[in-house]
């Protein structure tokens, strides 16, 4: 089937007179690990709210594997699994007794698999919910999605409250779940994360998607950082369009070059350089590029 | 106080204002209305003492409104018919203004972040205790201005005020040892309004049983009697209230300073082997958490209803002269003089109990939503109208099973005295009750599917209201279709009265396309937060 795991047309959504999602267009494919990228506010929660047809659309449409959320949301979270950001469980339950329910209401579960689970995720299961910590709540989110086998993961940052140990056992989880071709889509800001497991990174500003893309091709959009020592003191160059310069030390300066760098060669071409050193923006620059480039702070 | 805990004082006052001010406009209501009906309807002395006669000896009326000291004047009514009925309104307010100021906040995880702030344990209690103060005085002044209001002297009305409120401080101390020792807000609301009840359950037998009227000094309600307003005042009686009050909150104190936050006195049990019943759907798995909630129901409705078919067969026409049946014809009480006469009357109070079942079960359907739960459920493959049509069914499942068990415990109680009653008769008394309990849920879930976060004031007090509408629309003498407005005038007191079908098929029908309404219009809208 090479029907979309995800799509919105327009997907829309307006609370009063915030505009919390204007027009997103998603088209994650199957069995890709799709990073949603975004600072607190512009619009991750939401989007996941319509993609699960919690929320209704202000205008347009979202489908999971061709099934229109708000209008059919059971036939489209038969092949869905969800984790909340904020794990919103029954307190009088313990973790075993939500795992049973929250798989009842689900029909189907491998519980063999939830076994490794629950032990990878050295998760209590006698405790109840109510004495659980936050980690540990969203510990039994995460073994209850993950045990489902479900063909698509709806993760809203899923590792809030997960100590580097069971970020590391969240990992292996994902990529297993990547290997028996689920599609995860994984709503985070936590950018090392996205950048360890994601095939595809969408980053949302405002509500608007802004920019969308495998790694490399949003490096290949992005500004290069290159680092240039000089034999004496660092000289003034004059303004070159598309560089943006900041002090790295007394004798060294950092250029973001977005597009070509011959420019910046030709202007360095006088000085004494010592090193030059280029690499590749991080995911974190990238980030930042498109937060900070345009009007500043969300 | 600091700023800090002046502030968290005025927080602490603001998180209950709805609530203080509605019962407030329901203690002005009630307290001037009751006065000026009892003018109109008794406007001689002769009148009054037949009705002083009539009331005076009976016992089955007592159960309501306590025992009166003095049928005579203006005055002494009031402070037996308001008096009565208010002292428990009052003591309701102060378990509930108590466990929200001390143990809603901490289950729900905010105690923390204030105590974290500048403000130590001692300084959060007083604040706590100065927001309950106020409320409190909210409520002897709205109350006060009621009977002012209806041309009460100031000096009495304020004396009867200060009675009725004397419950308050008390059971505010109820409800803060009860926060100490539960670890839950719901735990603490159980013990609250268990010992609530049990107060009321003790005024009872004090007032109906000869024998017994000591037992009026071992319950707060019967201190309020005792104070005797408007009667022969005795003021040395709030010396009774006040003790228990501080001895209330001295205990409260003890036990705050030194318990966890977030833990009651006794650590709960939080771990447990697996039991896997009733989590087949949603509807199982609310009627598992209700359970306590529903036990503490059905246990409330069987014992009320049995207390009063055993003093159903007090009731004698034998004693009553022939105008104070008029009198009675006047108030609609016409066949209450017999013992099935008698419990068909008080079966409206079932309809009003068991219709406020209902709005605690549209309530607490909003609280699922609200604390986000439902959003769980619905992100699986549930749908919104299997959970919230499971929901209607199992709320309207339990009136109908609180309903026949009044009936059915109302006829045993009769029974053991060897009453003239049926039990057919009193089973169609119960099932009587169901057509405007049943309008009140679907009422209330139509406002959860419509606005959900004014389900509860809708639903509780548009009960409240059809409620105290019927009482005393008729004693007001207010035109028919004013009267007509309230479902309870619809019901035929069953089975002294014939059953009124068309009234109960048009209350049906109505419950039901709300019901209806609120499956269809729930699933159009956005699921919403707290």
């Amino acid at each position: 089937m090479d029907e979309a795991a995800i799509r919105t047309e327009g997907l829309t959504k307006r609370y009063g007179d915030t505009l919390a999602l204007d027009g997103l267009e998603l088209d994650v494919r199957p069995g890709e690990v799709y990073g949603f990228l975004g600072p607190n506010g512009a619009g991750k929660t939401t989007t996941i709210r319509l993609l699960l047809g919690l929320h209704k659309p202000t205008a347009g449409r979202a489908f999971l594997f061709g099934v229109d959320a708000w209008r059919d949301p059971v036939a489209a979270h038969r092949r869905a699994a969800y984790v909340a950001g904020e794990p919103f469980l029954w307190p009088a339950l313990t973790g075993a007794e939500t795992l049973t329910y929250l798989a009842r209401l689900r029909g189907s579960t491998d519980t063999a698999y939830r076994d490794v689970l629950v032990d990878r995720f050295q998760l209590d299961t006698e405790k109840r919910v109510r004495a659980l910590s936050k980690g540990n709540r969203q510990k039994v989110q995460l073994v209850a999605a993950f045990a489902t086998r479900a063909d698509l993961l709806l993760l809203d940052e899923p590792t809030a409250g997960l100590d580097p140990l069971m970020e590391v056992a969240f990992r292996a989880t994902v990529l297993e779940a990547k290997e028996r071709g689920q599609t995860v889509f994984l709503s985070s800001h936590i950018l090392s994360e996205v950048e360890a497991l994601c095939d595809r990174v969408g980053i949302l500003r405002r509500g608007r998607l802004v920019d969308q893309g495998t790694l490399d091709e949003l490096r290949h959009l992005s500004a290069q950082a290159i680092e240039v020592t000089f034999e004496g003191p660092a000289p003034e160059l004059p303004p070159l369009a598309g560089v943006h310069v900041d002090r790295a030390g007394p004798q060294a300066l950092r250029f973001e070059v977005t597009g070509s760098v011959g420019p910046l060669l030709e202007a360095l071409a006088p000085h004494r350089v010592v090193a030059l050193t280029s690499r590749e923006p991080s995911l974190e620059e990238i980030f930042l590029h498109h937060y900070d480039a345009a009007d500043g702070r969300v | 106080m600091s700023d800090a805990a002046r502030a968290f004082a005025r927080r602490t006052l603001a998180d209950s204002r709805v609530r203080t001010l509605s019962f407030a406009a329901f203690f002005a209501v009630i307290a001037a209305v009751n006065v000026v009906g009892y003018r109109k309807t008794y406007p001689t002395v002769a009148d009054r003492i037949r009705f002083a006669v009539g009331f005076g000896a009976n016992k089955s009326i007592r159960l309501f409104y306590g025992v009166p000291h003095d049928l005579l004047s203006v005055g002494g009514y009031a402070a037996w018919r308001v008096g009565g009925t208010l002292s428990i309104a009052a003591a309701v307010w102060g378990v509930l203004a108590a466990v929200r100021a001390m143990r809603a906040e901490e289950d729900a995880g905010r105690q923390e972040l204030v105590l974290a702030g500048a403000i130590g344990r001692r300084g959060a209690f007083v604040a706590q205790l100065a927001a309950i103060a106020t409320g409190t005085v909210v409520l002897w002044l709205a109350m006060f201005v009621g009977l002012a209001a209806a041309k009460l002297p100031a000096g009495g009305s304020a004396y009867l005020a200060l009675a009725v409120v004397s419950v308050v401080p008390v059971f505010v101390g109820v409800g803060a040892v009860a926060s100490q020792v539960a670890p839950t807000r719901r735990l603490a609301l159980g013990i609250g309004s268990g010992v609530v009840a049990v107060a009321y359950v003790l005024r009872v037998v004090a007032d109906t049983s000869s024998g017994l009227e000591a037992l009026r000094w071992a319950t707060p309600l019967g201190w309020v009697e005792e104070l005797r307003a408007f009667a022969s005042p005795r003021p040395a009686v709030l010396l009774l209230p006040l003790v228990a009050t501080v001895a209330l909150l001295a205990a409260t104190w003890s036990i705050a300073k030194r318990r966890d936050i977030g833990a009651g006195l006794f650590y709960a049990h939080d771990r447990a082997e697996p039991r896997d019943r009733l989590l087949g759907s949603p509807t199982a798995q609310a009627l598992r958490g209700e359970r306590g909630i529903l036990a503490a129901w059905v246990l409330g409705i069987a014992a009320f209803s049995f207390i009063l078919g055993v003093i159903a067969n007090s009731i004698s026409t034998a004693d009553f002269p022939e105008s104070l049946r008029e009198q009675l014809e006047k108030l609609g009480l016409s066949s209450v003089m017999t013992p099935s006469g008698y419990l068909s009357f008080t079966f409206l109070f079932f309809v009003f109990a068991i219709g406020l079942f209902a709005c605690s079960q549209a309530a607490a359907t909003r609280r699922e939503e609200a604390e986000q739960l439902l959003e769980t459920l619905l992100a699986l493959p549930v749908g919104r109208r299997r959970w919230l049509g499971g929901r209607i069914v199992l709320a309207a499942g339990v009136c109908v099973a609180l309903a026949l068990l009044a009936g059915v415990c109302a006829w045993a109680g009769a029974a053991s005295q060897s009453a003239d009653v049926t039990f057919g008769g009193m089973l169609g008394a119960g099932a009587n009750c169901l057509p405007a309990a049943l309008l009140f849920l679907g009422v209330g879930m139509l406002a959860f599917a419509a606005v959900p976060r004014a389900t509860a004031a809708l639903a509780y007090g548009l009960a409240a209201l059809a409620f105290v509408w019927e009482l005393f629309g008729s004693v007001l003498g207010a035109p028919s279709w004013v009267l007509n407005l309230s479902p309870f005038h619809h019901i035929g007191l069953v089975p002294a009265q014939p059953f009124r079908p068309g009234a109960a098929a048009v209350m049906l029908a109505v419950a039901l396309a709300c019901a209806a309404a609120s499956l269809v219009v729930f699933e159009r809208r956005d699921l919403t937060g707290p």
